[in-house]
């Protein structure tokens, strides 16, 4: 039987937690920042570098060289951003570490802050998230009003605030550059890159912009033993826990705390209790929407960065959706598209007109007009939108819809064969 | 290996073509700068780079350390490097461009037939050039209407390719923010902020810039097909500041003033008021149109020879002494005429008693370029007469010494101190006064004979702007017919007082005045070229006083 590795959730799976600051330190709260004040911030990203911790938004990004890319000596202030702009679709892990753990986030956030030289930290959190911010700003106040924040913090000589911003409803603000555009109060559109934020982020200042989840791993990595602990989660490059959100037909959906080296069909099978109603798998979408459709024959792998990707397929944010064989394959496509077509930015030509077209193609085979000839275009019509984008959403409303039709093309012909 | 000078700028190449880059400079502009063509639609030199338009894309086949590009780049926001090397013309790079087509076209209305920018729209020509041809959309296209957003230009927003141009320009050039992206994806548009008109002083760049035809001027809407239009460099004259213009006219009518490149003076920008210069190079009904004398009081038609002949037979009756002899310009006269001007008074008559108005002008000072083109001085060559040492103002003890000690000959040139009714008053007295002008005003009225001139647009001159930059005009339109341009009359009349000379173009006008005038040494009329040259001695106005711009 296959069970959660507790870092993370360690509080959460504990009935008995409050959430309040007290019994944050009571269960060792508070011990890892008090570490890192000790060091220097150097080691620090060193440290974190050594963890081999991957960035947990989808990228997966190794977080230490991203802290290490920070310009230094440029006479701007250096930023750490906070995205917890968490919206894509099936993913719902950072919202359940801003509710139930805030200041296990708040912790690890900042860690970061100190590692980056940051003195005023931001956290972006998606506007639709109410409880969330309600908890953060909850959170934040107790920090303040017991020291931890603002000037001097554990007598440290670091003087630190943190700031929470509200998003107003757009997914593309959780692309790190739009975010940042947001965060400055422009419309949310991704930026030209290069300058990357490291250079030139929030209000031109050095930025390093950091998923909710993998600060929140930071005061574990600094606990007593932490880094070879961390290491040992996964195999190699793929370190640590992570968190699994779980959704669609399966018995026991939800956000579970794994090891990268689990396979996945154990995480569907046994972790999530199987197929709903004894029906069989149809497929299953690994990462997030953005990322390809796997069929239901390709699920035995393990569940990481690297393995994944090797078979063509992405962890992205770590959100399995699982759908069993009475899927309608085309109703689930549009309703992808009309998502990305509803959250394409507009800027750039390819996502702007392509997500749309895409759109109306998977329509019309909804209504009865698909054809062969139209299932040719919907494959060359998202394949041009790949790789020709500004920024990643391009690729991410592409990907799933060459996958799904290359996948399950007799889904799509059985629509327009019976009309 | 070849020998690399310290100073030689870094190369890389496009299709196996060296090019010169400057360190930090983007791909596409040092390929446009050596005549390479990239296709694009929302970059401009002049505004930030975002890259959102996707047609500049070319193939990275080495990024100068031996590896490819994983993929096509955008020129417009790719730095170059040494040694890299550029493909614009491989089969990945003419897919990548058909692509980006293709989705540009899906909701464009393609109603060029009817659209004022076919002709001169970018996506139209590449279109023709990259696109396939044939499109595969067949649902309705998006529409968005149009929006009336002030006097100045027309949106039609379904034409719209939301490249950002326009937005960045009033965000980034003019500073105003009224105009903005609205909404998002597919619906993504522009529009003012708040329904309200556009303020700013310099829409007409906003059509300028716009590739497509989603914004165009209303001045010029529905006038002409461009393709039928010729154009011909000039200076706007509306001011002092002498922008570069293109005049563009068909069948002898002028039909707009496009800003033409000279990043000394005006960069890519023209403003409104400028460009609205055009009407009065079309005026017809308060021109003069032939060589006027007054017979029995009253103006009649004469010839140019009759009216040479009469003027210097009035000359030789009355020989005025020196201090009776006055002649007034105005500063819309090119350098030639005041140069010839003087030069007529100097040598037939022996006196310096030429003035012009030199009002006090305000030069705006402003964070954004574009607000120091506006200029209070609202003519061309003041600069010019104060380098030719032409002085006076309405109020000067000279001027009223030389009004009031009723001269006997009096020459006019253009509308000099219209305002000031006094001197008008006094100098009807006068025994002959000579008008040499293109309009019809209170001088005409007064003259004892009138000289058509030609206005700018008919004549070839120069006009040295408020920063001493000597500026060449070229001839666009035919003149009227029994007209002649203000140089040639000067020279034809001091042939008349009995002085020989030998101009028969402005160009050797010009080349004299570099020989005899301080100022203008070392200047020469070839060598002023597309973008003029700065005099080598600057003469301070002291009339200027800069403001803080108001936008």
């Amino acid at each position: 039987m296959l069970e959660e590795t507790l870092v993370l959730f360690k509080n959460i799976r504990n009935t008995k937690y409050d959430k309040s600051l007290a019994a944050y330190k009571k269960s060792g709260g508070y011990k890892s920042l008090k570490k890192v004040f000790g060091m220097k911030p150097e080691d620090v990203v060193q440290e974190v570098k050594e963890s081999g911790i991957r960035g947990r938004g989808g990228a997966g990004f190794p977080t230490g060289l991203k802290w290490s890319f920070m310009a230094k000596g440029t006479g701007k202030p250096s930023y750490l951003v906070a995205n917890a702009d968490e919206s894509e679709p099936g993913t719902c892990k950072d919202r359940e570490l801003m509710l139930k753990d805030p200041h296990l986030f708040l912790e690890g956030m900042m860690i970061g802050c100190y590692a980056v030289g940051c003195h005023h930290g931001y956290i972006y959190v998606r506007g639709e998230f109410f409880p969330s911010i309600k908890i953060l700003n909850a959170a934040v106040d107790e920090l303040y009003a017991d020291g931890l924040l603002g000037p001097d913090p554990l007598g440290s000589g670091f003087n630190l605030d943190l700031t929470i911003h509200t998003g107003a409803g757009a997914y593309i603000c959780g692309e790190e550059s739009a975010l940042l555009d947001s965060l400055e109060g422009k419309r949310g559109q991704p930026r030209v890159k290069p300058p990357f934020p490291a250079v030139s982020g929030f209000n031109g200042c050095p930025t390093s912009v950091n998923n909710v989840e993998t600060l929140a791993c930071m005061p574990f990595i600094f606990s007593e033993g932490g880094v070879d602990a961390f290491k040992s989660f996964g195999p190699q490059n793929n370190s640590g826990t992570h968190l699994v959100s779980l959704s669609g037909h399966v018995n026991r959906p939800g956000v579970y705390e794994l090891r990268m080296d689990v396979n996945m069909k154990d995480i569907i099978y046994d972790i999530g209790g199987g197929i709903r109603n004894g029906k069989k798998l149809k497929g299953v979408i690994p990462g997030g929407s953005s990322s390809p459709v796997m069929k239901a024959d390709e699920v035995d792998v393990l569940y990481n960065f690297d393995d994944l990707a090797k078979i063509g397929a992405m962890m992205g944010s770590a959100a399995i959706m699982v759908f069993d064989e009475d899927t309608d394959i085309v109703k689930l496509l549009h309703r992808i598209t009309r998502f990305y077509a509803h959250e394409s930015c507009g800027q750039c030509t390819p996502c702007r007109e392509g997500t749309q077209w895409t759109k109306q193609i998977v329509r019309d085979f909804l209504s009865g007009n698909g054809s062969e000839e139209k299932l040719k275009r919907l494959d060359r019509v998202g394949g041009n939108m790949l790789g020709t984008s500004l920024c990643a959403l391009g690729d991410a409303a592409a990907m799933p819809i060459q996958s799904f039709v290359n996948k399950f093309p007799e889904e799509f012909r059985k629509y327009y064969a019976t009309a | 290996m070849p020998l690399l000078n310290e100073f030689s700028m870094p190369e890389f190449h496009i299709d196996g073509e060296p090019v010169e880059f400057e360190p930090g400079e983007k791909i596409i502009s040092a390929a446009l700068r050596c005549g390479k063509v990239i296709p694009h639609y929302c970059y401009h030199p002049g505004m930030s780079v975002v890259a959102t338009c996707r047609m500049c894309l070319v193939d990275v086949t080495d990024l100068g350390n031996g590896h490819p590009a994983p993929k096509l780049q955008t020129a417009c926001s790719m730095d170059a490097a040494e040694g890299m090397k550029i493909e614009t013309l491989n089969q990945k790079v003419e897919e990548g461009r058909k692509l980006v087509n293709e989705f540009l076209l899906v909701n464009h209305p393609l109603d060029c037939p009817i659209c004022d920018q076919s002709g001169e729209c970018a996506l139209q020509d590449y279109a023709f050039e990259y696109g396939s041809g044939k499109s595969e959309m067949d649902y309705s296209k998006r529409v968005s209407g149009w929006r009336d957003i002030g006097t100045f230009v027309a949106l039609e927003r379904n034409r719209c390719i939301q490249c950002s141009r326009c937005d960045r320009f009033t965000r980034e050039i003019t500073g105003t923010n009224e105009f903005g992206m609205f909404n998002r994806g597919h619906e993504l548009t522009v529009d003012t902020y708040a329904d309200r008109p556009m303020t700013n002083k310099f829409q007409g760049n906003m059509a300028d810039i716009c590739p497509v035809g989603a914004i165009t001027e209303k001045e010029f809407r529905f006038k002409r097909r461009v393709w039928k239009l010729k154009k011909n460099h000039s200076i706007c004259t509306g001011c002092s500041t002498g922008c570069n213009v293109t005049i563009e006219h068909d069948r002898n009518e002028i039909f707009r003033l496009k800003p033409h490149e000279n990043q000394s003076v005006n960069k890519w920008w023209l403003c409104d008021e400028g460009r609205l210069t055009y009407r009065m190079m079309n005026e017809r009904k308060t021109r003069i149109h032939q060589p006027l004398g007054r017979v029995d009081g009253k103006l009649e038609g004469i010839s140019w020879n009759e009216a040479y002949g009469a003027i210097a037979e009035r000359v030789s009756e009355m020989s005025p002494l020196p201090q009776e002899v006055l002649a007034l310009t105005d500063t819309h006269a090119s350098n030639e005429e005041l140069f010839l001007l003087q030069k007529l008074l100097k040598d037939i008559f022996s006196t310096e008693n030429i003035f012009c108005p030199l009002p006090n002008w305000e030069q705006s000072e402003s964070d954004f370029f574009i607000n120091t083109l506006i200029t209070s001085d609202k003519t061309p060559n003041r600069a010019g007469a104060l380098a030719l040492k032409i002085k006076g103002d309405a109020k000067t003890a000279k001027l009223k010494k030389a009004v009031e000690s009723d001269p006997k000959v009096v020459f006019v040139l253009g509308n000099p101190f219209e305002a000031e009714s006094e001197i008008q008053e006094q100098l009807k007295r006068a025994q002959l006064v000579v008008h040499l002008g293109i309009f019809h005003n209170s001088w005409s009225e007064i003259a004892d004979v009138v000289l058509p001139g030609q206005y700018y647009s008919e004549k070839d001159g120069t006009f040295t702007n408020k920063n001493q930059r000597v500026q060449a005009t070229e001839i666009a339109v035919q003149a009227l017919r029994r007209t002649r341009p203000e140089w040639q009359i000067i020279a034809e009349l001091s042939k008349a007082l009995g002085r020989e000379n030998t101009f028969a173009s402005s160009a050797q006008v010009f080349n004299a005045m570099t020989q005899e005038v301080k100022a203008f040494k070392g200047l020469s009329y070839e060598n002023l070229g597309g973008l003029g040259s700065v005099l080598t001695k600057k003469t301070r106005d002291s009339g200027m006083k800069v403001v803080k711009a108001q936008i």
